[in-house]
């Protein structure tokens, strides 16, 4: 048996008497170091400062978050090891609900009223798993994805790995997804969904089939996904990134929306509202959500050079440069010399079209760059908003056309054309299309004169 | 439209929170005095255990029960129902015997699972002369939970369905895999002689 007076346990709770209670439970195993967390802020405090063996966390912390929360956020932010135990604790049945669906979860979870004896049953279950996936762990944090699929393999073939089976399975169509092989990433879900129809393996399909670009597909397999699992919130994000890809912004913004409202403090999915709501043309609900995210999530690092690059994008939409500048300039020259390539673009454009006279410069430092660098839609959209504004019509339509032989061809194109529009320029755009779609019909036959036509 | 069901579930939620409190206690208390106090906690477990109970079947008889089907093993349940039986039914002069034959993880809801068995061995130590069993097998791909006893066996077949009982038959067949749904079997054909309760899950 595990020595538990050597771990360390954090126990998070926002009721006092509760807390005392899981701490005396846990020192019926033997724990002598037992922290305590009062609420969200405090957890992530302490996690980061000394991280516990054993978190005992509360479903419910108050203040409009959950112990779901704070677990998805200290994956985001990388703060959890996969040796710390985090065990949810809950006096709610429908956590199970939540359990059985999502793709992040706890360690394990346990329902109140519970015995030391049963803590222990289960601390010392999830001590041997985790004991079975070390070697894994350690390959996967080391991103050696062919060594942590070899391990697996061999898990799975083992006599060992009988009792985990299903999780030796989530763990090799995750890997797949995280090196890239989106290809593999969806068979192993679909291997798994001939077992068993768990939502989080349906929804793995459709994040698969999205990153292959096959929209109507993961659309199809998403929608089954949501409806037959409202409560799997995270479902919804894809569902709306899948609908923004397929330039239905309309859609995705109301579904993160009505979510959103249901989980007021989850900061991630305030800015795909946001990206959502500008995609959409709705610049105040863009503004709302952004200003939200700026003010509130206050972990540390959370607010990115993104995040005010993303706010000062809203209030150019709004027609309101000046606060647009104020808040590009707001961000200090040594943030601004850290930030990748990509950033440095977009700021430059949007400092351009806020500020001409205070922009140009820096934009016209980096042109050269701009005519040869990859970029992702987003500051695709910047620059040309930029170049067309300063009437750079070379570097405009480069990325026009770049953009719409893009995968993100969709999600842009009502943006784009809107941008053409404003200055007088419908008809380029059109010209840019069809050039576009004429190169793409000449590649797919000169690639393939014989096999059919792609679906 | 969900208020009653909202009050019901937080009152049930806060209730089960103060029973957590008072099982605490009691437990601090036994380790520093040496006093057994288990049938003390058994009692305020089984109590949150009914209260539960209660909740599901409200929501059974508003057809919104779903199942929280989750990857479980199937050991680890029937050694849940030990840890939280065996002393109970020891005080009866009862012994309680598992019995488990399967290795794979299988798809099911594990909290209900392991209330139904729990229940079901409650039952089977009120009747049972000597001895309890739970076993698990499979058979054609189904996953066969029972609980067999040593007393007289049901009065009657069907037997007079309680709570419990209507509780375990609904939960059984929200299990659903492929075209197959799960059941509950009752006999009087078990291993010890005496009542059986089976449940199948796809």
């Amino acid at each position: 048996m595990t020595d538990y007076s050597k771990k360390r346990f954090l126990v998070v709770d926002d009721q006092a008497q509760a807390r005392d209670a899981l701490r005396t439970v846990a020192q019926q195993l033997g724990a002598f170091a037992v922290e305590f967390a009062s609420n969200y802020q405090d957890a992530i405090f302490r996690i980061r400062n000394n991280m516990p063996d054993v978190i005992l966390c509360d479903y419910v912390l108050g203040d409009g978050r959950s112990g779901q929360q704070l677990l998805e956020e200290l994956r985001r932010f990388n703060l959890l090891p996969d040796e710390t135990i985090f065990m949810m604790v809950t006096g709610e049945q429908s956590y199970e609900q939540v359990v059985s669906a999502v793709e992040l979860i706890p360690d394990d979870y346990i329902i109140k009223p519970f015995s030391p004896d049963k803590l222990l049953f289960r601390l010392e279950r999830i001590v041997a798993k985790k004991l079975f996936f070390a070697d894994y762990y350690k390959e996967k944090r080391k991103q050696e994805y062919a060594n942590a699929l070899a391990i697996l393999e061999a898990a799975r073939d083992s006599e060992a790995g009988r009792p985990y089976r299903f999780e030796i399975l989530r763990q090799r169509a995750e890997v797949f997804l995280a090196s890239g092989d989106v290809k593999s990433a969806e068979a192993a879900y679909r291997s798994i969904l001939e077992n068993y129809e768990f939502p989080w393996a349906r929804a793995g399909v459709a994040r698969s089939l999205q990153k292959q670009n096959r929209l109507q597909e993961a659309r199809e397999e998403i929608d089954r996904v949501v409806a037959s699992t409202p409560h799997f919130f995270d479902a919804g994000d894809l569902k709306a990134s899948i609908c923004m890809a397929q330039g239905e912004h309309a859609e995705a913004q109301q579904i993160l929306d009505e979510i959103a409202k249901k989980t007021p403090r989850n900061y991630v999915r305030k800015r795909l509202l946001a990206e959502a709501a500008t995609l959409n043309g709705d610049t105040e609900t863009a503004l709302a959500a952004m200003a939200d995210v700026i003010a509130n999530d206050t972990m540390p690092g959370a607010i990115s050079a993104e995040d005010r690059l993303a706010t000062a994008r809203s209030h150019i939409n709004a027609g309101d440069k000046i606060t647009a500048e104020k808040v590009l300039l707001g961000i200090r020259d040594s943030e601004l010399q850290q930030m990748p390539l990509m950033e440095q673009a977009s700021f430059a454009a949007l400092l351009a079209v806020s500020s001409v006279e205070r922009g140009k410069i820096r934009f016209a430092g980096l042109r050269p760059a701009m005519l040869v660098t990859e970029f992702n839609s987003t500051t695709r959209l910047d620059i040309l908003r930029a170049a067309l504004s300063l009437d750079d019509h070379q570097l405009a339509d480069l990325q026009s056309g770049q953009l719409m032989a893009s995968p993100d061809a969709k999600k842009v194109f009502g943006a784009a054309r809107t941008l053409y529009a404003l200055h007088g320029r419908e008809k380029d755009f059109r010209e840019i299309q069809r050039q576009v779609a004429l190169l793409r019909i000449k590649h797919d036959e000169e690639v393939a004169p014989d096999s059919p036509p792609a679906a | 439209m969900h208020k009653l069901l909202d009050i019901l579930a937080s009152g049930i939620h806060d209730a089960k929170n103060q029973l957590f409190v008072a099982e605490s206690i009691i437990a601090a208390a036994e380790a520093a005095h040496g006093i057994p106090m288990g049938e003390a906690r058994y009692a305020i477990e089984s109590a949150a255990n009914r209260l539960s109970r209660t909740l599901t079947a409200y929501h059974l008889m508003r057809h919104d029960a779903a199942a929280a089907v989750t990857p479980t093993i199937v050991g680890d349940v029937c050694d849940e129902v030990m840890l939280a039986q065996k002393k109970h039914l020891a005080e009866r002069g009862v012994e309680l015997n598992i019995d488990c034959q399967v290795f794979d993880e299988w798809p099911l809801d594990r909290d209900l699972v392991t209330d139904m068995l729990n229940n079901a061995v409650q039952n089977a130590g009120r009747f049972a002369d000597k001895a309890v069993q739970v076993s698990a097998t499979t058979d054609d791909g189904w996953l066969c939970l029972r609980v067999d006893d040593d007393g007289p066996g049901f009065a009657t077949l069907p037997p007079a369905v309680g709570t419990g009982l209507m509780v375990a038959e609904r939960l059984a067949r929200l299990h659903h895999r492929h075209e197959r749904q799960g059941g509950l079997r009752l006999s009087n054909q078990g291993a010890l002689g005496g009542a059986r309760f089976e449940l199948r899950l796809p």
